[in-house]
């Protein structure tokens, strides 16, 4: 039994790194497909059908790429800031369920690795172990560009952090609890999403920011920092930094989905729980084109907007939906939620309207 | 249950808020106006003084026996509130004349005051580490407030990294004491003795430990190093405050500390208090000689009368002897209080804009040219020395017979020569402000001329009534 | 207890696979360092003093807010699992907490602490 329970980890292990894995380099041919289509172009079309091949060929091509290490940089510090960036992308799928229990070969079969008690936490605290990997990475290259690229991307993430964390106190006053699965369970009634949509659209922002991702990629802004924290990391060990970040766009859009839009639920799911993966991972496919899609729409924000926004919208923002959410499930009236933070959001739409109409903006 | 528990606390919390609003409203007055923020402040400390005094002969402990309301916390606490009222009063015209007049400056005074309070309430070491940290985290602020002036930086710099070091004594003490007893609670730590299941030889330790880290903020020797430079760097005003609350607080946390909770232990600390004391009486004076500086020879004799404080305190542990010590510490504290007030008073009126005006030959003069003020100062030196007629006389007689009386003799004869020493450089300033010739300008408010006519008249007119003063200082008991 | 045994072996693969992708780097990756190629970029020009250079002070600020407001946020979470238990009483004492960390907030927000520039 024991040893039977240690396989099955095991192997659990081996498949979510390769859903990372395998999705990470498929996320890349998604994005340069979806970017090339939005700018009419045709994008990868050479390696294999349709292009279909190019992220392995990408793959080699880095393997057997120099390794510059610059001469006064911090050997230890740069060589562990790789690992220590990409690590918590591939940990954080622990905790995501994608089904309930599903029997293979007549053994019961519980779909996710492990269903923690204190699941959002884990999520809170492992996603925040990045910003170690991302600023040592800055730090110990000994270059202005990446050091500066390193805290600017390390102050962005933790800005966005508090908006990020009450976000996940609005779920967690939704569903009562802390374990995903009890979450997703929760939503077999009404998607979160529908009775809290601000608060999704707070997560989704927020998730965004985490993740460096456009158009909050402010620490990789190439007209000004070359490329931010990575600029003197070469072959593998550049791999590994967009690894994380593209393993990270999973896994925050597999948060995305679990914690607001009803994560492997789907229709049928009760009878076959093997669609559960199904869906979820269609969610997830739906959340990663959508941030390609602002990818390409979106202009960068210039960082003290960003910081501003975070600061002095997001997060006033997000404590006041903690509050509705709150009065709404003591007067049971869930409605009310709905109401009032759709009034919340837009208000907070108007002042960050005003804000830009300032004429100290207009500079 | 929840009202009663905050009915205890109620004067701290209402200034807590206080502050807290005073914080926000500051934002919203301009530079040129900053009158308002002070008469603001003025206003908390006059209501929360209020709430105290309503509070007088009620009894009682609230939040779980953490804190407690008594007639000794009724009084400092009253003591602690004139005293920010005093402060306030000082502080406005110094702080425009330096130019430091920012508006937190009284949100943080009013914090720290509350932190004291909470201080003298605490029957529980826990609260005592947060009141202390409460407390003394406003204090560094104040005093790195002149800046960008190094001095006051350096000062600001100094308090806090001491005082973070003193307030690791302390919490390591609380550690200790929690290991010898499984509690924190005063009470239980006595009620642990009784029942025999603590370790003295570690209790014995955890008291040690505490009283290092309150010996800090008292500024006992030898933990007085940071006193001179904070004191002289700091705004002279924040000085005053802080050489006045931050005693009364550190003693009242001291005396319930010690006298709740380790009567037991009297037989150990009695020998360390007794040489802690002679120490503090014997150094604090004899620098005191040696400084030109007038800010650092208050420095110093505000050390050497913490000395004096402490002498009361080495007969904490003798039931019969406790009331009477807390009593004649508390009396001395009022005092000190009053003269530190008025003698700092003077100091800052006679500070340039520039931070000079500080030695003692910028007093050359005085006499002359502002015969009220050198009056002033006179009747303050005196009370530090303890010549009539004056309260620091009847505080100290009370001091040394209360000492007499629990049978330090030799720690009360120390105490009696210290001060005859000390008449010397108090004296000094007497005589360079009457005997030499000099042009000092002195500058104040109408605010500050209050403060300083108020603290002189208090400490001639008490002293020749000091039968009031002594029904209420004895009336104050530790209720435990 | 088992699921954290759980994530300690995805955690071991992890860092097993993690190392073994830079190793792979460092085996089959070709190494002909020179002094210029191990210079710092700086988009060709020689780079003038250390990269490492005191950071603005901004930085710290929002450090040291952070550090308070994430509290703050990590004070929520037992807050809001047991939010149904403690219903009206639970609501206002937040409330209380949440007006302490507003005067903060509105604070270091009038004194500029949240501008960058």
């Amino acid at each position: 039994m024991e040893a039977a329970l240690i396989w099955e980890w095991v192997i659990k292990s081996l498949i979510l790194i390769f859903i990372v894995l395998t999705g990470f380099a498929y996320t890349t041919y998604l994005e340069r497909k979806e970017l090339a289509r939005m700018q009419v172009r045709i994008g990868p079309n050479r390696a294999g059908p349709w292009g279909l091949l190019q992220p392995v060929a990408d793959g080699i091509k880095l393997i057997f790429k120099e390794e510059l290490t610059p001469a006064e940089a911090d050997r230890t510090l740069f060589f562990l800031a790789p690992i220590i960036t990409v690590i918590p992308a591939l940990v954080l799928m622990a905790v995501i369920p994608w089904g309930d229990t599903a029997t293979l070969g007549g053994r019961e079969v519980t779909l996710y690795l492990a269903d923690l008690n204190v699941g959002i936490l884990y999520l809170a605290a492992i996603s925040s172990i990045a910003v170690y990997g991302i600023v040592l990475a800055g730090w110990s290259s000994n270059n202005k560009y990446a050091t500066l690229g390193g805290l600017r991307s390390s102050a962005q993430m933790i800005s966005y952090e508090l908006a990020m964390g009450l976000s996940f106190v609005v779920v967690i006053l939704l569903a009562d609890s802390m374990s995903l699965l009890e979450i997703v369970k929760a939503q077999a009634g009404l998607w979160f999403v529908f009775i809290q949509p601000v608060g999704a659209l707070v997560l989704f922002i927020t998730l965004l920011a985490e993740v460096n991702r456009a158009p909050f990629d402010m620490p990789e802004a190439e007209q000004e920092l070359v490329a931010g924290y990575h600029t003197e990391y070469s072959g593998m060990k550049f791999a590994l930094f967009f690894m994380a970040e593209y393993g990270k766009m999973i896994v925050v859009s597999a948060i995305l989905a679990t914690l607001f839009f009803g994560g492997y639920l789907g229709p049928g799911v009760d009878r076959l729980p093997w669609l559960g993966p199904l869906y979820l991972g269609l969610k997830i496919f739906v959340a990663l084109f959508v941030m390609i899609w602002i990818r390409a729409t979106f202009p960068r924000i210039r960082y003290d907007r960003l910081m501003a926004f975070g600061w002095k919208v997001l997060l006033p923002l997000a404590l006041a939906l903690v509050f509705i959410t709150a009065l709404g499930i003591m007067l049971e009236q869930m409605w009310l939620v709905t109401v009032l933070s759709l009034i919340a959001g837009a208000v907070a739409a108007l002042m960050v309207n005003r804000a830009l109409r300032r004429k100290e903006y207009a500079r | 249950m929840a009202q009663l528990d905050f009915y205890t606390l109620l004067p701290t919390v209402v200034l807590m808020a206080w502050a807290s609003g005073l914080l926000i409203a500051d934002l919203f007055i301009p530079r040129d106006r900053k009158a308002w923020t002070a008469g603001l402040a003025a206003l908390g400390l006059a209501l929360a003084l209020g709430l105290t005094l309503a509070q007088i002969g009620r009894t009682g402990t609230g939040f779980a026996g953490m804190v407690t309301l008594d007639p000794f916390a009724v009084l400092a606490n009253s003591l602690l509130l004139v005293s920010g009222l005093l402060a306030v009063g000082l502080s406005f015209g110094y702080l425009r004349r330096r130019d430091i007049d920012r508006g937190e400056y009284y949100s943080l005074t009013l914090f720290s005051v509350a932190g004291m309070m909470l201080m003298t309430q605490a029957a529980d070491l826990i609260v005592v580490f947060l009141a202390l940290e409460m407390f003394s985290l406003p204090l560094y602020v104040l005093a790195a407030f002149a800046r960008p002036q190094p001095d006051s930086e350096e000062a600001g710099l100094k308090y806090f990294l001491l005082g973070a070091f003193s307030a690791g004594f302390l919490i390591y003490g609380i550690a200790l004491v929690y290991g010898a007893t499984q509690t924190t609670a005063l009470a239980g730590v006595v009620t642990a003795v009784a029942t025999g299941t603590a370790s003295l030889p570690l209790l014995a330790a955890g008291a040690g430990l505490i009283l290092v880290g309150l010996g800090f903020k008292v500024a006992a020797v030898p933990f007085h190093m940071w006193t001179p430079d904070v004191y002289q760097g700091a705004p002279t005003s924040v000085t005053a405050f802080m050489a006045a609350g931050a005693k009364i607080a550190g003693f009242a946390a001291l005396m319930r500390v010690f006298v709740q909770a380790f009567p037991v232990l009297g037989e150990k600390l009695t020998p360390i208090l007794w040489t802690l004391a002679a120490l503090t009486m014997f150094l604090g004076n004899l620098v005191a000689i040696a400084q030109s500086n007038i800010k650092r020879m208050l420095a110093y004799s505000s050390i050497a009368h913490a000395g004096y404080i402490l002498m009361a305190l080495t007969a904490y542990a003798n039931p019969q002897m406790r009331q009477m010590a807390v009593s004649a510490a508390l009396f001395y504290l009022l005092a000190y209080a009053l003269t530190n007030f008025g003698a700092w008073g003077v100091v800052a009126a006679l500070e340039k804009q520039n931070g000079g005006g500080l030695e003692l030959n910028d007093y050359a003069g005085l006499g002359r040219k502002s015969p009220a003020l050198a009056a002033a100062m006179t009747i303050f030196m005196l009370s530090f020395t303890g010549v009539p007629p004056t309260l620091g006389l009847i505080g100290k007689i009370y001091l040394f017979r209360v000492t007499v009386e629990a049978g330090f003799i030799g720690l009360a004869v120390i105490g009696v020569l210290t001060s005859l020493v000390s008449a010397y450089y108090y004296l000094r300033v007497v005589v360079v402000m009457y005997m030499r010739e000099g042009e000092p300008e002195a500058s104040m408010d109408g605010w500050h001329k209050a403060v300083i006519a108020l603290s002189a008249a208090l400490t001639v007119l008490l002293s020749l009534a000091p039968a009031a003063l002594f029904s209420l200082v004895s009336g104050a008991t530790l209720l435990f | 207890m088992l699921e954290y045994i759980a994530i300690a072996v995805l955690f071991l693969i992890a860092v097993v696979l993690a190392a073994l992708i830079v190793f792979l780097g460092e085996i089959f990756g070709p190494r002909h360092s020179t002094p210029r190629k191990a210079m710092p970029y700086e988009s060709g020009m020689r780079p003038v003093g250390e990269g490492r250079r005191r950071m603005p002070v901004r930085f710290y600020l929002i450090a040291v807010l952070f550090i308070l407001f994430d509290i703050e946020v990590i004070f929520f979470l037992p807050w809001a699992v047991t939010f149904r238990k403690l219903g009206l009483f639970g609501l206002v004492e937040m409330f209380i907490f949440i007006l302490i960390l507003l005067v903060g907030y509105v604070y270091a927000w009038k004194k500029g602490a949240l501008e960058w520039e």
